[in-house]
This record gives structure tokens, C-alpha cells and sequence, in this order.
């Protein structure tokens, strides 16, 4: 009996966290999206977005930037950068030819 | 007389002269024009001959300058190279990492044995390196150590009673190995992995460190999990278009957890007789330290995740989501299975907004209390302050952290938490933390509040 309203307790407190979790990332998804399209720098003109090719350099900003802040690429020489690269393609699990873009960048910046 | 001798000459010169014009033409007449005609061939293909071995030697010459270019650009090369390979054989060891300092002083709810509810000191040293090896453009070797400073600890009897006591003494170090791994790059979509591996259950173990963390301490419900286990790993992305958009997966084997006394029970006692968990989630690598084999279990856990990664307006804006899990058995004899699942989620929203969390939840049989239900929740946002554009030297260097955490442990002990907090970037790698936390829990060792603060570099 016990184990039974242990067991309800418990999947009750889990229903809830998961909700409350969900309702979070929703939240949060949804000022995401206010605050983008707030954000003057992301407005495109009436025959919508030019859809390009990133660079290096911006490859660089969109993986590296959102687990740590910016590493200046003359911080390391090239055949650290290499290395260094090799390390995170693993460890962020990146894209091989976005990696090699991102490593392109930082030699061609790198600390001799 | 000299006179006679020289018309003597001229007269005899004169006379042959007239004998040659005389017999002349009878002489040419004598070459035949075929004679004539063979000779001229003779001579004209005297002349092409000549003609050709000039060419030769011209070509020969315009040979032998290239092959000396050749000969010295290969020379440049091969010096170049051998350069190239003295340099890079340095360079292809290289080391990361982060190293920490830490301050704490924490209020507990009741009163402790000498009546003071405050503590305070600095509670740890750590330096923690990463050792990079690249053999090859496809070959890593990495390993991850833990060298922390640890307080000793003495044992006594107080004088004039029996009471024992125990006191911090001296201080000791503990060198432990986070992860130690082979990274094997297959292909663009492929990587293998294999050793003692950071395990992909959310994201926080992968990133961790002091320096990313934002926070002096680690989330609630982490200890639910198993951050690193030996074993093997496939990993990869595959992108989506060319917005920096894409799908992450890792799939692995790995000894999982384990059973202190090697029975299913949910409790056992340690070697003071004190009651604690039964359920070991550490590195389980089946070699003693004796040398000797230890149980395996009857197979290895298996586990994964996928992520789904999503920029939508380039740098700064992006949310990552991922599902991942592990399953297996953790009693010796194999008739007990360990299970976690974890959704994690990250959120930038320019450049200084970011919001991340985890739910966990595990669940493991037991023989003596049934299915034990462990799970915990965290959410963490934090905002920079330069997006204000203040403009103003020390404020904009400083992140706002906020955090809450809950965590239930299955077995009747259940912590909530929040905290705040700051980072101030002194430089880009040099932060220093500080969060309070109030703390709700049924556990009286449970501070009630804490203040940490914490220098934190990353390398």
C-alpha cells in the first residue's frame, strides 16, 4: 500500500516536472521567437531572406559562442587550431565540413 | 741580275695562267651532274642534320634548366617539410583545460554539534587539464584528470570523556581520471570512440567545466547519472542545408553501473557499518586493483542521443534539443536493470541571453525495496549585461546567472533549490562566480543557504 502511494507520488511529481519543464521550453521558445522578431538585424527585405553560404567566421560565432565565450584565434598557432579542432568536431559533435571551415578561419587568424 | 730573276717569275706565272684558262673547262666537265646532285643532297642533309642536333641540344639545355629549378624547388620542399615535421610534432601534443578556486560559506537550518549554524573557508583547489594528442588528421588521443586538493582527517577521543571526534588535518590530493579516449574519425559523418568515455546522457557532463558552467557548483540531479563509463561510441552530425543547422547522435556500450556489495539490494553498509546506497554509477572497468578480474555484469549497458541543433537568424540564435538514455543491468548477477532517460534544452536569444535545463529520470529494481524512482529537474538562464549597451566598463562585463533545481532520490530524500548569481569576465577566460542558494530539503545536512564564489580559468 505504501509502495503504491509511493509510486502515485512519484508519478504525480513527475508529471508535473516534465509539464512545468515543457511549459518552460515553450515559454521560452516563444519569447525566443518575440525577441527575434523584434530584433532589427534579422528584418529582410520584401523579397525575403538571401540565403548564403556561412562562413568560417560565422560558423565559428554560431557553434564555438554557445557552450563558451569567443577563443581569439591568434590564442593558438595553426597546428594547435588543428588539434584544438579535431577536439571540439568530438566533443560538440560537429558537422566534418563545417569543422573544417571553422579550423580554415582559425589558421588563417592563428598566433604564428 | 735582280731585275732578270723576278720577270724570270712573272713570266713563268703569267704562262700558267694561261695554261689554266686553257685547260679549265676541260676539267669542270669532268663532274658529272649527277655527281653534282648527290653531293648537293649530301650537303643539304649535312645541313638538316646539323639543324636537328642544334634543336637537340637547345632542347636538352631548356631539360637540364628545369630539372635544376626542379632539383631546387624539391630542395626548398624537402627543407620545408622537415621543418614542417619538427613543428608539428610539437605542436600536435597540446594542452586545455580549466582550473578553479573556490570560497564557501554556508548557513545550515539547525543548529550543528557546537552550536554555530556558520561555516566558512575556501573549499577547494583544482586544476584540471585536458591532454590533446593528434597522431593524424583523423586520430585524437585525449584524457581529462581531476587533480583536486582534499582536506586530511584526524580521529581522537576528547580528554576527560569518551566522545570521538573528527578533524580536518593537513590536506591531501586526489589525482582522478575524468576521461581517457581514442577518437577515431571514419568519416565526415562517422567518429569512433573507445576507452573512458564522457557519457552523452544530456549535455552537461560534455560541458562542464567551471568556465562553461556559469555557476560555482553543478545542477541538482547530475549525481543520478553516470558522467563517464568505459567503453565504445559512435558519434557524428549530419548537417541540414547551410544555416548551421543539424542533427547529432551518439550511440555507445558501456560497463554501467554497478552494485557495491554486488547484491540487488537497495542498501548495504560500508566498512564503518554506516547505511548508503547500494547503487555504485561510477566507473565500472571489471579490473580490480589487485590485477584480478571482477564482475562484468552479464552484458554491458547500452545507451545514446540525439540532438537536434537550430539556428534561426544566424549567430546568437539558436535552440538545441536532445533526448537521450542508457539501460542495462547493475547487480553482479545480472537480474537487476538500471535505467535513465534525459531531455535537454539550450536557448540563445542574441548575444546575451541563453536559457538551458535537463529533466532526468532514472528508474532500477531492487530486491529489498522494489523500483527505486530517482529523477530531478533544472532550468538556468543567465544575461549579459553588455546587451543593455550601457556602455560601461565593469557592468558590461558581468553575466547575471539565475538557476532552479529540484531532485528526488527515489529512496525518501528530496532537495529544491534556487539560486542567483553573477559572472564577471576579467577576461575571456578568466571568470569570477558568485551565486547564493536557498535551499529546501528533508535531509538536515543539507545547508539551508550558501554563498560560493569561485575564480575559474579556462585554458
Amino acid at each position: 500500500m505504501t509502495n503504491m502511494k509511493t509510486s502515485r507520488f512519484f508519478r504525480t511529481s513527475f508529471t508535473r516536472a516534465t509539464a512545468r519543464f515543457a511549459l518552460a521550453v515553450i515559454l521560452a521558445g516563444g519569447f525566443a521567437a518575440t525577441l527575434a522578431a523584434a530584433d532589427p538585424t534579422a528584418a529582410t527585405d520584401k523579397t525575403g531572406p538571401v540565403k548564403k553560404k556561412l562562413t568560417g567566421a560565422e560558423l565559428y560565432v554560431i557553434h564555438c559562442n554557445r557552450c563558451h565565450q569567443e577563443r581569439y584565434p591568434t590564442e593558438f598557432n595553426s597546428a594547435q587550431w588543428q588539434t584544438l579542432m579535431t577536439h571540439m568536431r568530438v566533443r560538440a559533435n560537429l558537422p566534418a565540413k563545417q569543422a573544417k571551415e571553422v579550423l580554415k578561419y582559425m589558421k588563417e587568424e592563428a598566433g604564428k | 741580275m735582280k731585275i732578270n730573276f723576278s720577270s724570270r717569275r712573272l713570266g713563268t706565272a703569267a704562262a700558267s695562267c694561261v695554261l689554266g684558262l686553257a685547260f679549265a673547262p676541260h676539267t669542270s666537265a669532268a663532274v658529272s651532274d649527277e655527281d653534282f646532285n648527290t653531293l648537293k643532297d649530301m650537303v643539304q642533309k649535312l645541313q638538316q642534320s646539323h639543324e636537328q642536333d642544334q634543336q637537340q641540344i637547345q632542347k636538352l639545355q631548356t631539360q637540364l634548366g628545369d630539372t635544376q629549378t626542379q632539383v631546387q624547388k624539391t630542395d626548398a620542399t624537402v627543407q620545408a617539410q622537415s621543418t614542417s615535421a619538427i613543428r608539428d610534432a610539437l605542436h600536435n601534443f597540446t594542452m586545455v583545460g580549466d582550473a578553479e578556486i573556490q570560497f564557501a560559506k554556508t548557513l545550515r537550518g539547525a543548529d550543528d554539534s557546537n552550536g554555530n549554524p556558520h561555516r566558512s573557508g575556501f573549499l577547494l583547489a583544482d586544476f584540471a587539464p585536458i591532454f590533446l594528442y593528434r597522431a593524424n588528421d583523423n586520430i585524437l588521443f585525449e584524457a581529462g584528470f581531476d587533480i583536486m586538493l582534499n582536506n586530511g582527517q584526524a580521529n581522537g577521543t576528547l580528554l576527560n570523556s569518551e566522545t570521538s571526534y573528527t578533524h580536518d588535518s593537513g590536506s591531501s590530493t586526489s589525482v582522478s581520471v575524468s576521461f581517457a579516449q581514442l577518437d577515431y574519425l571514419i568519416n565526415d559523418y562517422i567518429t569512433f570512440v573507445g576507452g573512458y568515455m564522457l557519457l552523452p546522457l544530456g549535455t552537461y557532463s560534455e560541458r562542464s567545466a567551471g568556465f562553461l558552467n556559469k555557476m560555482p557548483d553543478g545542477p541538482l540531479g547530475r549525481e543520478f547519472l553516470p558522467g563517464a563509463g568505459a567503453g565504445v561510441q559512435l558519434r557524428g552530425a549530419i548537417p541540414i542545408g547551410d544555416s548551421g543547422q543539424m542533427l547529432t547522435y551518439a550511440v555507445y556500450g558501456a560497463n554501467g553501473p554497478s552494485s557495491v556489495d554486488g547484491s540487488g539490494n537497495a542498501y548495504t553498509l560500508d566498512s564503518n557499518g554506516n547505511q548508503i546506497h547500494n547503487l555504485d554509477l561510477g566507473g565500472n572497468v571489471g579490473l580490480m586493483s589487485d590485477g584480478s578480474i571482477g564482475n562484468m555484469h552479464t552484458a554491458p549497458s547500452g545507451g545514446g542521443r540525439l540532438g537536434w541543433f537550430i539556428p534561426w537568424g544566424g549567430a546568437h540564435q539558436d535552440l538545441e534539443i536532445g533526448v537521450s538514455g542508457q539501460t542495462g543491468v547493475w547487480d553482479d548477477a545480472g537480474n537487476h536493470y538500471w535505467t535513465a532517460g534525459v531531455l535537454d534544452a539550450a536557448l540563445h536569444v542574441g548575444p546575451s541571453f541563453e536559457l538551458k535545463g535537463e529533466f532526468i529520470n532514472s528508474w532500477y529494481n531492487t530486491v529489498d525495496v522494489g523500483r527505486v524512482h530517482p529523477w530531478a529537474v533544472w532550468a538556468q538562464a543567465g544575461y549579459k549585461l553588455a546587451g543593455l549597451n550601457l556602455d560601461l566598463p565593469v557592468i558590461s562585463d558581468i553575466e547575471l546567472v539565475g538557476r532552479f533545481d529540484k531532485e528526488n532520490d527515489g529512496l525518501g530524500t528530496h532537495i529544491q533549490r534556487y539560486t542567483v548569481g553573477y559572472v564577471y569576465y576579467l577576461t575571456n577566460t578568466l571568470l569570477f562566480e558568485g551565486d547564493y542558494e536557498w535551499l529546501h530539503s528533508n535531509d538536515a545536512s543539507v545547508p539551508a543557504s550558501q554563498l560560493i564564489l569561485q575564480l575559474s580559468y579556462g585554458f
